[in-house]
């Protein structure tokens, strides 16, 4: 679905619940993003890969990552605080998810150095807009990463 | 016999009638002037009688038999008037002036009346009669004396017949001292009955600190026998500081200190340890000198123990409380996560496969959509509802209201221009209420006055009272009001007076205002007048005026 793609989103996704996982690909193809998909279903998953990337010169580091604040083991905002340390990821966009809209969890994860939060909706149109969030911070990335280049898109409509 | 001639010592009184037949002048004469002597003899206004006899004339005084009585009566203990048929005094001994509080000569010719208490008047005249039909008569009553004092006394009444004019001779027992000693008696008695019945334990000790008197319930909480005997044998007192014995009470007597709720221990062998609260207040006697103190000891243990057991239980169920809100938190966030999905799902799965569904189908989705919908509705007023009832550690502040029914008005406000409806705001005053506290009042109270609207645009008037130490806040709207039955239950968990055809809700706005407003003590009701509109009225702490 997601043909590796030189110049497709990297998007490491750190998300326990598989109909989630099911969401958030359906709003960024929905978007029309060429991406990548790493999955990480647990925190200490998610920081094995961050340490990786941050040991092995050869594993690619990820241009975005989104990040569910409720995940198993070590939680969401223990692995941006391991993202904003890791030497090769610091700068990355992380979007935080969560189904809290406490303002109190909202300001946390800023404080941590989250680049977005995003409140997980009960509509399919609002969360459908995450496919948006994501182009709209990925955009920035690819920017750095590639200054004289758009991300591409492909017109993709189910 | 015949006497010669009476002496007389006064002429007041008026000649003897005639009442011996006509038919014999000269016996008549004789006779009359018998009677005349006999009279004179017996009015008191003869002083001698000359009597002819065999032996020639012979005076007889009467002075000797007079004067003796005369002494009797001036002696005696006992005040002794005599009236006249008037009430009128016609003499009084010293006692009796004594008794009433003046001089003898001021009393003779007053009304007898002047020195009886009024109340007593009636009593006085019936022992008067009395007297009048049987000769004699006796009762107690009170006087009055001349400086308007009552004094008890015991009155012997004789009636005397003095040639036609009633005399009423009484003699006047004084009563005081007897009162008085029955009076002791009854202090004596009362002291006694008070000593038995008192729930403290109550003792008098002297200053060698031996127990003088003691209350019943006193002799039960000591570990040994106690009349007569040291306080500190009776009992042995642990206080905070050192034990309390009868040194130390004494000397804090000495000292003038009373000693007041001192809590102290006390152990003896039948009850266990006890605690008491310790009271302790001087006694004097006339000259000032300390002569012992009164101590009453009062059993606080099972209020102690009542005390402790109630605090046990306010802290469990502050945490039971802590518990069950974290409880309901938490199932309100997580129970939220899966109806989410369900309400997205099925909303993709009506999207996705919309051409391929018959229209029950989509129309079976749009069911499971819209009751996921109302779920999360309810689970997001449940959590609401914790909140407005959890923890009141934070410190209070104070909110302006104004401030937050600007911002309720700006979070209403497409529907505020979509329904044409008019909010006016009174000026409020500042309330101490948690301002997140004040706008889900405001919040719920505003919306409800948009949503329950009737057919014209709604008007909606806030206005603030001050009400006793409380500030009245009322949201008056011209929707469609609530019956009078329901005003109420609307106030309920859960409690809707509408299906959710018409008017959607999830029944728990209102309950969260209730928390809210009985939180900072204040209440909350609902006066309305059937169709005309709806008034909702909240109590809430504020500044003062």
């Amino acid at each position: 679905m997601n043909p590796a793609s030189p110049d497709a989103i990297f998007v490491l996704l750190v998300e326990d619940s598989p109909a989630d996982v099911f969401l958030v690909s359906h709003a960024m193809e929905q978007e029309g993003l060429d991406f990548t998909l790493e999955l990480a279903d647990d925190g200490d998953a998610a920081i094995a890969i961050i340490d990786r990337v941050d040991t092995e010169a050869s594993h690619p580091a990820p241009d975005l990552l989104l990040l569910d604040i409720n995940v198993p083991r070590r939680t969401g905002n223990d692995v941006l605080e391991r993202v904003r340390r890791s030497p090769r990821c610091m700068g990355i966009p992380v979007v935080m998810i969560s189904s809290s809209d406490s303002p109190v969890d909202r300001q946390r994860a800023f404080d941590l150095g989250a680049t977005e939060y995003f409140r997980k909706p009960s509509t399919l149109d609002e969360f459908l807009k995450l496919g948006h969030v994501v182009r709209r911070v990925a955009m920035a990335r690819v920017h750095e990463r590639h200054p004289h280049q758009q991300p591409t898109s492909t017109p993709e409509r189910v | 016999m015949q006497p010669m001639a009476g002496i007389r010592r006064s002429s007041t009184h008026s000649d003897p009638k005639t009442r011996v037949s006509r038919r014999s002048p000269s016996l008549r004469a004789r006779l009359e002037e018998a009677e005349a002597t006999i009279r004179a003899i017996e009015e008191g206004v003869v002083d001698a009688v000359v009597v002819n006899g065999a032996n020639g004339p012979q005076v007889y005084t009467l002075e000797g038999a007079d004067h003796p009585y005369r002494v009797l009566v001036e002696q005696m203990p006992e005040g002794t008037i005599t009236l006249d048929s008037n009430g009128l005094i016609l003499y009084s001994n010293r006692q009796f002036a004594a008794l009433v509080g003046t001089a003898e000569d001021s009393i003779t010719g007053s009304d007898f009346g002047r020195f009886m208490a009024p109340r007593d008047a009636n009593l006085f005249a019936g022992l008067a009669d009395t007297a009048a039909l049987r000769g004699q008569s006796a009762g107690e009553l009170d006087l009055r004396g001349i400086r308007g004092g009552l004094i008890p006394v015991r009155l012997s009444l004789t009636q005397i017949d003095l040639s036609g004019m009633k005399t009423l001779c009484i003699v006047a027992t004084d009563l005081r001292e007897q009162r008085r000693s029955e009076a002791i008696l009854k202090d004596e008695q009362l002291s006694r009955l008070i000593l038995e019945q008192a729930g403290e334990a109550i003792v008098v000790i002297d200053t060698e600190g031996r127990v003088m008197r003691c209350s019943e319930s006193a002799r039960k909480l000591a570990r040994a026998p106690i009349l007569s005997n040291q306080l500190d044998a009776a009992f042995a007192f642990g206080g905070p500081d050192g034990p309390v014995n009868a040194e130390r009470i004494l000397s804090a007597m000495r000292l003038g200190q009373p000693m007041r709720g001192v809590e102290a221990t006390i152990r003896n062998a039948a009850a266990g340890t006890s605690a008491v609260l310790l009271s302790a207040s001087p006694l004097f006697d006339p000259f000032n000198a300390l002569l012992g103190c009164v101590i009453t000891l009062t059993d606080i243990t099972d209020r102690k123990a009542s005390e402790e057991a109630l605090a046990r239980q306010t802290e469990e169920l502050s945490h039971a409380n802590s518990d069950l809100r974290q409880f309901a938190h938490s199932a309100s966030h997580d129970l939220r996560e899966p109806l989410r999905q369900l309400a997205v799902f099925s909303e993709l799965l009506q999207q996705k496969y919309h051409n391929k569904l018959d229209p029950e189908a989509v129309q079976l989705i749009a069911y499971t959509v819209d009751a996921a919908h109302r779920m999360e509705g309810l689970l997001k007023g449940l959590l609401d509802y914790t909140q407005a009832t959890g923890s009141a550690a934070a410190p209070v502040e104070r909110s302006d209201p104004n401030e937050v029914m600007r911002k309720t008005m700006a979070t209403f406000g497409t529907r505020i221009a979509e329904s044409g409806a008019r909010i006016e705001c009174e000026l409020l005053p500042l309330l101490d209420v948690h301002e997140i506290h004040l706008t889900q009042l405001f919040q719920n109270l505003i919306g409800n006055a948009l949503k329950y609207r009737g057919e014209d645009p709604p008007v909606i008037h806030v206005a603030g009272r001050r009400r006793d130490d409380m500030w009245q806040i009322s949201v008056t709207d011209n929707g469609i009001g609530v019956p009078p039955h329901y005003r109420e239950q609307i106030f309920h968990l859960f409690k809707r007076l509408h299906g959710g055809g018409k008017y959607s809700g999830s029944g728990i706005g209102l309950a969260i205002c209730q928390k809210i407003v009985q939180r900072y003590g204040g209440r909350i009701w609902v006066e309305s007048a059937g169709k005309q509109g709806a008034r909702f009225v909240f109590t809430l702490p504020g500044a003062s005026l």
